[in-house]
């Protein structure tokens, strides 16, 4: 109960850090929405009327409580560019973000932990080094490109043309099979090269461990020591990397694969958000982002405690 | 070396390998099958349009249809009183909701338009039982007002600021939308009266834009701020689906019974003969049930999406020009396209110029006299030293039309006749004028050229610094003036803080005055007059032109300007874009992008050459 109330109390804190330093940033130097707001030849007059409707003449602290407000009461405000509520905005969104992202997400880890291994085990044999290059490979290939040359291979009549180009016209299993699918390749081949390189080096190093050593002289079987001993015993970054990596997945969502697959979910209003200097949805997904971070922190901490009861 | 045994684990890798490609193999199973499903039914095609947009508009209240995105749907969405001719080229305005052209009276102060009888709003919760009521002359007035009311944060007041009686003030006294404003009355249910305070022979042209569609006022009260996505109009479509990728629009089965005539729209057989239109006479639009708007701001992915298939109609982005074209001038296609795709090559209505900040005293006007003569022989050696067609070659494909001054090629009054020596390079020119004027390479001011953050802006800059080393101009002293958003940058240069000013601007109705406007004295910063442009031969040519009907007289008033610009070297200028546009040649259609744009919606249908029969 104490672990859990301070860890609370250090979430707390850390989410008025988070808040108050995104806040000013945003209030400081994000963008100004009056000049994209305003006619064409506005007076100063007009010019001051959008800020006092924007809230831009309000004093910093006041701006600041009223986010805070927002936040705790999760009453988000309305988007200055459409007028819908951004909670609305974030119904909206998020579960076509998710229904998006996860299929990738996760054959990006499982996959990126299998090579890992398969490296690991094979630390400096040719399988290693063919794992290995493909993955600098992979990471060195821009987003974009692999967007476009999946699209293009799997999508037109230059290639394929088995999938759509681009939408998000979901109705049936089928229809988001169709849909998520050259989303997810394009996700699962960006994502693998550095996941299978950061599990590679985390199980390298515990496969150097004395524990596997005594496991391998008692002659335990190759399956049991990566299974039981070298992946479970890496578990606390595996899933230091897997838990971090949710709130992005979850708020950000990822704006490449949004925007050229024509898919309507948070990355994309979070992306126009940012141009436009949409500061109620911009505000909303960036202390959301925090406080999910927060409560992630926190859920970490417990999964710690179940996976190595050692820590305190 | 490490190895854990024998190759179990390898064993177990490919049984998980050999797993997820079974179910890859699952997918592309599944998905083979259903896109054989999706393709097997040509009939939807025929009923469904599919559009795409490189833009997107976040709002849809015609209040806030600031650009082209926005207008395209306010159009379809909402009626306007006037709308173009589908056709007609140069633009005519033509009758939308108002019965007929408005009677003017002979001062030019007061226009008198009736609205047609039995409109509807479309059906929506915000009315009584649901059921659209008539559009009623009050629901213009109402409309209107909106922009004069701060809550709404309108984009459109400045077509209508200081023009009509009492409505400036109805602002100042709180925006009361139960008190009368003097200039706009509905006298009844289909008649409604504008009073203006001095003749504006475009207001006509202003009641065909996006921001005067006529919205009813319990639909603004019930939906509040969400009104901005929740569209109740009377246009010819209604709104299904809006999100930030996409919007759908379907017919709206109450518009108005108005049949489709060839001849009312300014059909010509010899322009127009190739699209399959003939078939359409008669009909009545909207012609298609339904339209899908995508919108795709990737090149790439736009390009793709309709080469797949899954579009109807693609701006071809510039990088696919070489694959697309077989010839630039004219844009022919390549006959493998050509089998499939109409092409047709839309001159914007608009044009791209970088203005000198005249209130900078390093540039522009300069209290001591002779400084002001060195600072202009300053800007007429950059302008000589600007190389129009390179720009033209490597960022608009050779293609744009390059122009001199600020009346463009799409306004009706553009000069055919200008002298094209007026934009061609003229290095010695520039660089006689530098020395004539003591300008070297140790005194010439530090120059600030200001763009919004992005890789062809940064390549724009380069190339205009590279233009101006070649008269001497030392590099370090042409600086990059970058801004993280078009919002920042727009707010620099409306605060004056920009010594150069690229930007581009669309012409919101086809009359030379809304291009001329943007160097009138009275507009500078905040308002358009972003040069800060200063004359008063000019204001006085400005002034007496703008109450002036259509004649040959006003046309030369508006070149006189014209010149007048040149002549002070106030801008760089200019190109207009010529955008290629394809769709594919089943469509009875003409596209197009100039103007407000949009209105050609309600005219899209197949041609359906083996029955004769357009959809209905």
């Amino acid at each position: 109960m104490r672990f859990a109330l301070s860890k609370i109390a250090h979430g707390l804190l850390l989410i008025l850090g988070v808040t108050l330093i995104s806040f000013t940033l945003m209030v400081w130097f994000g963008p100004d929405q009056t000049y994209s707001l305003v006619g064409k030849n506005a007076t100063p007059e007009q010019i001051a009327e959008i800020r006092h409707e924007l809230g831009y003449d309000q004093p910093f602290a006041r701006r600041y409580g009223g986010y805070l407000a927002q936040l705790f009461t999760l009453n988000l405000g309305a988007s200055n560019s459409s007028g819908e509520p951004v909670s609305q905005i974030l119904k909206r969104t998020v579960p076509v973000t998710l229904a998006l992202m996860i299929p990738g997400f996760v054959l990006g880890n499982l996959l990126g932990i299998a090579l890992g291994l398969l490296s690991a085990q094979h630390k400096g044999r040719w399988i290693d080094r063919l794992v290995t290059g493909l993955s600098v490979t992979g990471m060195s290939i821009s987003f974009l490109v692999i967007i476009i040359f999946l699209q293009v291979l799997l999508s037109t009549p230059y290639g394929l043309n088995l999938f759509p180009v681009r939408g998000w016209q979901v109705d049936d299993p089928g229809s988001y099979l169709r849909y998520v699918a050259v989303p997810t390749l394009s996700l699962v081949f960006v994502t693998l090269g550095y996941n299978t390189r950061f599990y590679r080096a985390v199980f390298v190093e515990e496969s150097g461990r004395d524990h596997i050593r005594t496991a391998r002289a008692f002659g335990a079987s190759t399956a049991t020591i990566l299974w039981k001993h070298v992946l479970k015993n890496s578990m606390v970054p595996v899933l230091t990397r897997i838990m971090f990596s949710i709130p992005l997945v979850v708020i950000s969502g990822s704006l490449l694969i949004e925007s050229y697959f024509g898919i309507p979910g948070v990355g994309k209003v979070t992306f126009d958000a940012i141009t436009s200097g949409d500061q109620p949805v911009l505000k909303a997904v960036v202390g959301l982002t925090a406080v999910a971070f927060v409560l992630i922190q926190i859920l970490t901490d417990f999964i710690y405690k179940l996976v190595d009861p050692r820590i305190a | 070396m490490t190895c854990w045994g024998k190759l179990n684990p390898v064993n177990l890798f490919r049984y998980q390998f050999a797993l997820l490609s079974a179910a890859l193999a699952a997918v592309l199973m599944l998905t083979a099958c259903d896109q054989s499903t999706d393709k097997a039914g040509p009939a939807n095609s025929f009923t469904i349009y599919r559009h795409s947009m490189d833009g997107a508009p976040s709002s849809l209240d015609p209040a806030q249809a600031s650009h082209i995105y926005a207008n395209f749907l306010a159009v379809n969405l909402y009626d306007t009183l006037y709308r173009y001719k589908y056709l007609a080229r140069p633009y005519q305005l033509e009758s939308n909701l108002a019965d007929g052209l408005p009677q003017v009276s002979a001062d030019g102060l007061i226009y008198t338009i009736r609205i047609k009888p039995g409109v509807h709003f479309i059906d929506d919760p915000a009315f009584p039982e649901g059921k659209g009521r008539v559009v009623r002359a009050e629901d213009f007035v109402y409309s209107i007002k909106r922009h004069f009311d701060p809550r709404t944060r309108a984009q459109g007041a400045w077509l209508w600021q200081g023009r009509i009686v009492g409505l400036d003030s109805w602002k100042e006294d709180g925006s009361d939308y139960d008190r009368e404003v003097p200039g706009l009355k509905a006298l009844d249910d289909r008649t409604l009266q504008i009073q203006l305070i001095s003749p504006f022979p475009q207001l006509t042209h202003t009641l065909a834009q996006g921001f005067s569609a006529i919205v009813p006022r319990e639909a603004v009260e019930y939906y509040g701020q969400e009104f901005a996505i929740h569209p109740v109009g009377s246009g010819p479509y209604r709104l299904t689906l809006f999100n930030s990728a996409s919007a759908v629009l379907v017919r709206n089965s109450h518009f108005r019974e108005e049949p489709f005539s060839l001849e009312a729209e300014g059909y010509d057989p010899d322009m127009h003969g190739q699209f399959g239109l003939e078939r359409l006479e008669g009909r009545i639009p909207p012609f298609t049930d339904r339209i899908e708007i995508e919108f795709i701001a990737e090149d790439a992915s736009r390009w793709n999406a309709f080469i797949a298939g899954e579009l109807d109609f693609v701006k071809v982005p510039v990088s696919q020009f070489d694959q697309v074209l077989q010839s630039r001038e004219p844009p022919v296609l390549k006959p493998a396209l050509a089998e499939q795709y109409h092409l047709i090559s839309n001159l914007e209505s608009g044009f791209v110029h970088t203005d000198f900040n005249m209130d900078d005293p390093r540039i522009g006007y300069h209290p001591d006299p002779e400084q002001n003569i060195r600072n202009k022989a300053l800007r007429c050696a950059i302008i000589k030293a600007f190389d129009w067609q390179k720009r033209n070659e490597v960022f608009y494909y050779g293609i744009g039309q390059v122009f001199a001054g600020i009346i463009p090629p799409a306004a009706p009054e553009f000069d055919t006749r200008q002298d094209p020596a007026l934009v061609a390079r003229d290095l010695d020119g520039a660089r006689e004028l530098l020395s004539a004027h003591g300008w070297h390479t140790g005194n010439l001011p530090v120059l600030e050229y200001g763009f919004p953050a992005n890789v062809t802006e940064r390549q724009m800059f380069e190339q205009f610094r590279s233009f101006m080393g070649e008269i001497g101009y030392p590099a370090d002293k042409i600086r990059p003036l970058t801004f993280a958003t078009y919002g920042d940058y727009a707010r620099a240069f409306l605060n004056r803080e920009v010594m150069l000013i690229t930007t581009g601007w669309t012409m919101d109705y086809p009359d030379a005055e809304n291009t001329v406007q943007l160097f009138f004295g009275p507009n500078s910063s905040p308002g358009s007059n972003s040069a800060n442009y200063s004359n008063r031969e000019f204001d006085r040519l400005y002034r007496s032109s703008s109450s002036m009907q259509a004649s040959d007289m006003r046309t030369a008033m508006y070149r006189n300007m014209n010149e007048i610009v040149i002549d002070d070297c106030a801008t760089i200028s200019g190109v207009s874009r010529r955008m290629i546009l394809l769709w594919p040649r089943d469509l009875a259609v003409l596209p197009d992008r100039s103007f407000t744009g949009g209105f050609f919606f309600r005219f899209v249908a197949a041609a359906e050459p083996d029955t004769g029969e357009a959809p209905q």
